[in-house]
């Protein structure tokens, strides 16, 4: 059992490469968390922006009529990757969580794992 | 060639442009968090509690509160609730009861009062001008779970209207009843859309269809304006709509909140979103 705050502190301190980490409504475009960032890297704007994002992919499942859910949605840049994965539970619905990597540094898999294990932290 | 005579058409109605007020949202509520105030702020739009200058619950008779989003997403039982407020109320420690007890996490009990708070809030510092009272020294019987800053939640209604008027700037659909547009455009709608949509009948408004669905009312709002951009949704008493379904209990009908036209022109409907698409660029 975590708060928000804790959850997102253990992202970013045991996720290998994290640079930061939100946890974001995706109709409001709010981050009701952040940890990590930079001046260069403002991820309240990252979060609101990104529900964009999220909610482009699930209208086009919608047009495509795919009954399945979103786990993650990955988008790598030359050296970074953002990790978007929309929460499950009950109480979570709506929201995502949002990683910041640093490719050189990280690892995929296991940040996906991690990640995943952070959302069950929360319980949401 | 046939000509068809057709009779002018009407003059389009004239709207008041949405403002969006961006600085001192409440003077008051910027002087208390200065004096790190503790007490009750009655706005008009509902009430602020604030706690040594942050506001730690905000409620708004516009929005389900904490009780309803937890019990409607079935987080929590009625029970549940009602046994942790009989516990602990008196002492305002009913977040904390929830959470020792086992009811519920503690992220997920924060994550639902944040969204709770910042949803009231939205209301609450809605623009009014109504006079303004506060209550030194009241407590709320939830207690601390997660205080949030006044310059931070004022930033955020600020980031919200905004939000709402790049969607569509148009606010009759925010408090009026709505229907379904006599022809409603080709529209694939997200699940949480179609959601909305389903309990649209001519008499619910946004705030009903929020509290049928146990969302945050700025959440609805949202999607009322992307149903309304998109031509498929209306407030009712304008643009040609008709309720989809007959009112329940007979309702009278509401008040429309724009002089309604003497016939529902499909031309002016078009106009009327051509302009306000216009003055949203």
């Amino acid at each position: 059992m975590a708060n928000t705050e804790t959850a997102l502190k253990e992202a970013l301190a045991s996720i290998e490469g994290a640079t930061g980490v939100a946890l974001v409504d995706y109709t409001s475009g709010m981050a009701l968390g952040t940890m990590g960032g930079s001046k260069s890297f403002d991820l309240t704007v990252a979060a609101a922006g990104n529900t964009d994002v999220v909610r482009a992919k699930l209208r086009t499942m919608e047009h495509l009529g795919l009954k399945g859910q979103i786990e993650d949605i990955l988008i790598t840049l030359n050296d970074q990757y953002h990790l978007i994965r929309l929460l499950t539970g009950r109480g979570g619905n709506g929201l995502f969580l949002y990683l910041v990597l640093d490719s050189k540094r990280a690892n995929l898999a296991m940040a996906r794992h991690q990640l995943k294990k952070i959302e069950e932290d929360l319980e949401v | 060639m046939t000509t068809v005579r057709m009779p002018s058409p009407p003059p389009l109605p004239l709207r008041q442009r949405a403002q969006i007020p961006s600085a001192g949202l409440s003077p008051m509520l910027d002087r208390l968090a200065g004096e790190r105030a503790t007490g009750v702020l009655m706005r008009e739009g509902g009430m602020l509690y604030l706690s040594e200058g942050q506001v730690v619950y905000a409620e708004s008779p516009a929005t389900p509160g904490l009780d309803a989003l937890l019990i409607t997403r079935g987080t929590l039982d009625a029970d549940g609730w009602r046994e942790a407020v009989a516990q602990a109320g008196a002492r305002q420690r009913v977040g904390r009861f929830l959470v020792d007890s086992g009811r519920i996490g503690e992220g997920a009990l924060e994550l639902c009062h944040l969204g709770a708070l910042y949803d009231a809030a939205y209301f609450v510092l809605g623009p009014s001008s109504a006079p303004v009272h506060f209550r030194y020294g009241e407590a709320h019987w939830l207690g601390p779970v997660h205080p949030v800053p006044v310059a931070a939640l004022e930033r955020e209604t600020v980031r919200r209207r905004e939000l709402l008027h790049g969607i569509w700037p148009d606010p009759a659909t925010d408090e009026a009843p709505l229907v379904r547009a006599a022809r409603p455009a080709k529209l694939t709608v997200t699940p949480r859309q179609s959601a909305v949509l389903d309990r649209i009948d001519g008499v619910r408004t946004a705030a009903d269809i929020s509290r049928a669905l146990g969302r945050p009312a700025f959440h609805t709002l949202v999607d009322v304006r992307r149903l309304a951009a998109a031509g498929v949704i209306a407030p009712s008493g304008v643009g040609g709509g008709r309720p989809s379904a007959e009112p329940a209990g007979g309702g009278t009908s509401p008040a429309p909140t724009e002089p309604t036209l003497p016939h529902a022109d499909p031309h002016i409907t078009l106009l009327k979103r051509l302009r306000d698409a216009l003055e949203a660029l």
